[in-house]
Order: C-alpha cells, then structure tokens, then sequence
C-alpha cells in the first residue's frame, strides 16, 4: 500500500465513519443527563461460581445505588409505613424474625414466612417458596401490589416518586427514562443482587485466611453437615437452588388460597411437587429464625429434632430425608446436634450484616 | 481503484440514509398502512357488554374481553413475511375497574391496530400470536409494545408465577335457574398460540391507500369444549381447560370477514 494510497484510504474511511455516526440518534442511557454510568461486577468471593449476568438489566453503581434508596423507601408502599426492608431488615440477614407477618397494608397475617436474602444473584432456578417467581425484577411486583403487603398503586407509585427530583433525575441517568414501575423493579434487582454473603467464619477458614481455625466442635458439625445435609444445602451456596418435600407435613390436599399451602404443585399442578419448597441457605441461618416456609419452627433445635425424629410421610417425601436404615429421618445424637449447630454458627457473617454498602443510605 | 468505488458508494448508501429529503430515484410504491380490526361478535351479531346474548342454549352477559394480540407477521404471496416490530396489542372491551387505590381503570373499546411501514406487496394471509411470548412472559420488567403493569393485565395472582394474563372473558351465564359468574383466563407461557389465518384474496399493501383487514373475534367459541357451568372459572388451577381455550384462540375465535 502507497502513502498517498493509505492516506486517501483512510480520509474515505473517516468520512464513511462521520456519515454513519450522523446517523446515530441516541446515546446510551445516562449520557443524556451527561453522567456517566459506571458498570459493576459483582464481588465474588473466590470460592463462589460466577453468578449469571442479566444483559437486560446490566449492573450499574448508579443502578444498586439507586435500588439501595428505593429498597430503604417506605413510599413504595400504599400507606408509606412499608419498606422492602421492614420484612427484609439486614440486622437479620435480610429477614424479619417472624414466622408469619402482619405488617402488610391490610393487617391480614400472611400465609409464607419472608424469606431471607442471601446470593440472590445465584438463584436462577426461581424466587419465592414455589418458585414462582422468574427473576428478582418480576418478582418485586408481588410484594409491591399485594393487598397483605406493600398494597401499591403502580400507577400512584410512578406519580408519587416523580414528585421527587432526585428520584427523577436518579432514573433519567441510570434507565433513560421518567419513573416507571419496570425502571423501579430493574434498580431493586440490581441492589439485591449485590446482597453477597460469603466472608463468614466458614469461608476465612475454607480460604485459608491466615489466624481463622475451626473448633472441634464447629469442625464435626462441618462433617455432619456435609454428610447428612448436603444434597440439598450443597455448594458454597449452601443451597441447591432446588425444591424437596422435607416431610414437613403428611397431607398437602389442602388447595386454599391458590395453592398456597401446595408447595411448588401450585405452580406446576404437576403431583410430585406437592409439598416441596425451595431449599433456604445455610448461610447467617442462626440469624434467621424462625424457619420453614411458614416459620412454623421458632429455633434451630426444633428444625434438627424435626429432621431427626418428625419427618411426615407423604407421596413425595424426599427420599434425602429416609437416612435412618431406610427409615424417614435424620438419625443425630445430642453432641451431633450441638455441633451441628456449632458450625452454623460459623455460618453467620458479620460483614454482611454490617455492610455499609447494604444497609440503609444516609 | 475497484475498492475506492465500494467505499465512495457505501458512503453514498450512508449518507443518502441520513438525508430525510432525498428525494426517490425510483418511483416505485413505497412501504404502507395496514388497519387491523378484531371485531369482537356474538355468533352473527356484534358483541358488547352489560348485554344478554343466547348462545349454546345458554344466556351470557359479559363485563369483560381483553387479550394480548402480539408478533403480528403478513405473508406476502410470495411466502416471504413481514414481522411487525414491537407488536404487543391489548384488545379489549372492559368496563371501568376499581383498582387498590383512588384511580380507576378506564372503560375502554379498542378493536383497532394501526400497522404501519408495511413493504409494499401482495399479501395473502395473517399471522399472529395470543398472549405473550416467554421472554417477555418471564420478565415482567422488559418493555415493548404496548405491554406494561398498569393496565391489570397482571394482577397478583399471575405475578406470584410470573405471567401476563394472556386473555380473559368475565360476565355472567345462565343455563336454566342456574346462573354462575364466569371468569375465563389464560396466561403460562404452555398456552401461548399461534393464530394463522389466509385471506380471502391477495391484499395488496403500499403507499397509494390505507388497507384493512377485517377478523371476526367470535367469543362464543372461546369456550369451545369447555363445560362453563361446572367450570366457571377457567385459570392456572385448570390446566386442561386453560389450554383448550388457548387452542380455542388459535384455531376457533378467529375468522377473516373481509380485506379491503
């Protein structure tokens, strides 16, 4: 190639690249208001997979920041008194210590317990107790709209935080767009998915941090767990993001409230997922109480004792809970017990709980 | 100096694409318009609500019709098809609705889709989808079209499962002394269909006049199979009979009246 020829080349290619961005009519969101987004990754602890990554709603910090406010904001409920973080308070590992709330904007008591909100990043296999739920963005909208919960407007709701300039100008940087209800959803999930739980006692062991050791106690509990638990609290997750019939209860005939006592049949009328509900993690469980998707037991004791001796046969009873010569039940002494519960404590992360970044904005 | 050319012409095509005045080399027919009605009927006469209409032996009145119609494809004669972009409709006749708080959902009659930026052509059938496809099914927070939160196409109940509601027809039927209040839905992504109609004749479509294609949407078919007395409520809890209405959707309800 000539000089001259490169040279011509190239002034033929520049024009040809001013003709095409002419074109070009919009900027991505955020350049409108001149702000720059920043994207994120998410901060993997090293023994963690890699979460999968939602190309429709791709992290930003101006994204999590923004769902962080709304997250903490009691006007996204009906009477302003509710905020995701009332049933979702991070002091408790994002959960609420009831079994069965009433706070909801009709005062009706609800039928599931609030689930806690941990590695939300890493469920992909379904949200709620059944599962019902596809994404964390669609799933805002049943507690939002609810009658027994938030009880929200969607429509009021757009004109309530439109009445906010930082609110407006928040979703003009980081959607493009005024305040809507799917702009809304979009920033919760991104704030959530950023609720990472992995810098426990357990992980600066299992990481090898140097001054963490496991007592022998903590350490026996580890190999029970991981011997009689493990299937369905697998993984670094402590969850397998899956659904089992724990022998919670013997009839599951009950079809009241849309299914709700139903477990995930009620989603997929399909008979051998009556009873079965979605595995919680492990992980910040002693903060967590009370348990089961009812909340039915108040401390962890009962949920070993139910393990070890009340297990209810039914149809789907999962054959993971029959580890008693093939008999229903989880066969564990006293000692096991205490251990087991030794290394849960392991479990409970501090950083979590008291992560700035997490907790309600100034 | 064969490659100086390509570069000049495509910088030609780009710039010509930019320049809104530029006037047409060829004067061939340029893309056109397209009115699509669904004309919702009773049997042979014109549905509407807070009526009494008799068909199938019984009496129905009803407060209700609404359905997604979405992924509206013209067929040219040639079989090449033309996909309508972002095409999520919501047809409707609806009372007004309390909703939870002071607003009120709007009465509201809409039969009518406008298509527009149509290829020129002969067109010799329709296609198009009932309800909402699974993408856009399994996240209710992704926009297109017409689809939004704010018109209760989603309300609680499907939201527990994530879901548009698909279709729904309410009312009232009597069948002798027996009256049941009906509620008709459909709304997973398993029921979502596929309506394929031919028209009568070849539509031609372009810029030298607006065309119309004219559906009967007979509602006495969308319960086709369904018995309405002893299943009032058709819903996710009745799989079967949600999916015999999802089929009734794509091969019943529908008919072309006329083209134009």
């Amino acid at each position: 190639m000539t000089g001259a020829y490169a040279m011509r080349l190239a002034l033929m290619l520049s024009i040809v690249l001013l003709a095409a961005s002419s074109c070009k009519k919009e900027d991505a969101p955020g350049m409108k208001t001149g702000k720059k987004l920043h994207p994120v990754s998410l901060e993997v602890p090293a023994h963690f997979t890699q979460p999968v990554t939602d190309p429709d709603n791709p992290l930003t910090k101006e994204g999590i920041e923004l769902g962080r406010i709304l997250f903490y904001d009691t006007r996204l409920s009906a009477g302003n008194k509710l905020a995701c973080a009332s049933c979702h308070r991070p002091e408790l590992a994002f959960s609420d210590a009831v079994a069965l709330s009433n706070i909801g904007e009709s005062g009706q008591t609800l039928h599931r317990h609030s689930p806690a909100l941990i590695n939300l990043a890493w469920m992909q296999n379904g949200l709620f107790w059944d599962g019902g739920s596809t994404n964390l963005e669609s799933q805002a909208f049943g507690p939002l709209t609810s009658a027994d919960e938030m009880h929200q407007n969607l429509s009021e709701l757009e004109f309530e935080l439109k009445q906010v300039p930082d609110y407006v100008s928040r979703f003009k940087q980081v959607f493009g767009t005024e305040v809507k209800s799917t702009a809304i959803v979009k920033a919760l999930a991104q704030f959530e998915r950023t609720l990472i739980s992995g810098n426990a006692k357990y992980d600066q062991y299992r990481l090898k941090q140097p001054g963490i050791s496991l007592s022998s106690e903590e350490l026996n509990g580890l190999a029970l767990i991981n011997s009689k638990c493990r299937s369905c609290h697998a993984g670094e997750l402590f969850t397998d993001d899956n659904f089992h019939n724990n022998g919670i209860d013997a009839d599951f005939s009950n079809d009241a409230l849309e299914g709700i006592y139903q477990g995930r049949f009620r989603l997929t009328y399909n008979k051998a997922d009556l009873g079965k509900f979605k595995t919680p993690t492990l992980r910040n469980v002693l903060l967590t109480a009370p348990y089961m998707h009812d909340g039915r037991f108040s401390t962890i004791e009962q949920v070993l004792e139910h393990y070890h001796t009340g297990i209810r046969v039914s149809a789907t009873t999962d054959v993971l809970v029959y580890q008693n010569n093939g008999q229903p039940g989880i066969l564990l002494t006293a000692k096991e017990k205490k251990d087991i519960i030794a290394f849960l404590g392991t479990l409970t992360d501090d950083s979590f709980i008291h992560n700035q970044k997490l907790n309600k904005p100034n | 100096m064969k490659k100086f050319l390509s570069i000049l012409s495509l910088t030609t095509i780009l710039f010509a694409s930019c320049n809104k005045n530029n006037e047409t080399l060829e004067p061939a027919e340029t893309a056109g318009k397209a009115t699509l009605t669904l004309d919702a009927v009773v049997g042979t006469t014109d549905f509407a609500l807070n009526k009494d209409f008799t068909a199938n032996g019984k009496t129905w009145n009803f407060t209700q019709l609404r359905y997604w119609v979405s992924n509206v494809v013209l067929v040219k004669a040639s079989g090449e098809e033309y996909a309508i972009p972002n095409s999520f409709y919501l047809m409707e006749e609806n009372n007004s609705a309390e909703t939870n708080s002071t607003y009120t959902y709007p009465a509201n009659k809409r039969e009518s889709i406008q298509l527009s930026d149509i290829p020129a052509g002969d067109y010799k059938a329709i296609k198009f989808s009932v309800g909402v496809s699974d993408k856009y099914n399994n996240n209710l927070s992704l926009q297109a079209g017409e689809l939004s939160q704010l018109n209760g196409m989603t309300n609680v109940s499907w939201m527990w499962a994530t879901s548009y509601i698909f279709s729904s027809l309410k009312g009232k039927v009597t069948e002798g002394a027996t009256a049941k209040t009906i509620s008709v839905e459909t709304g997973l992504n398993a029921n979502y269909r596929v309506v394929n109609l031919n028209l009568p004749s070849n539509l031609h479509i372009g810029s030298a006049k607006s065309s119309t294609i004219l559906l009967n949407a007979d509602v006495t078919r969308i319960t086709d199979g369904v018995d309405i007395m002893t299943t009032p409520t058709v819903g996710a809890s009745q799989a079967a009979a949600m999916a015999a209405v999802a089929t009734n959707y794509s091969t019943k309800v529908f008919t072309v009246k006329s083209v134009n």
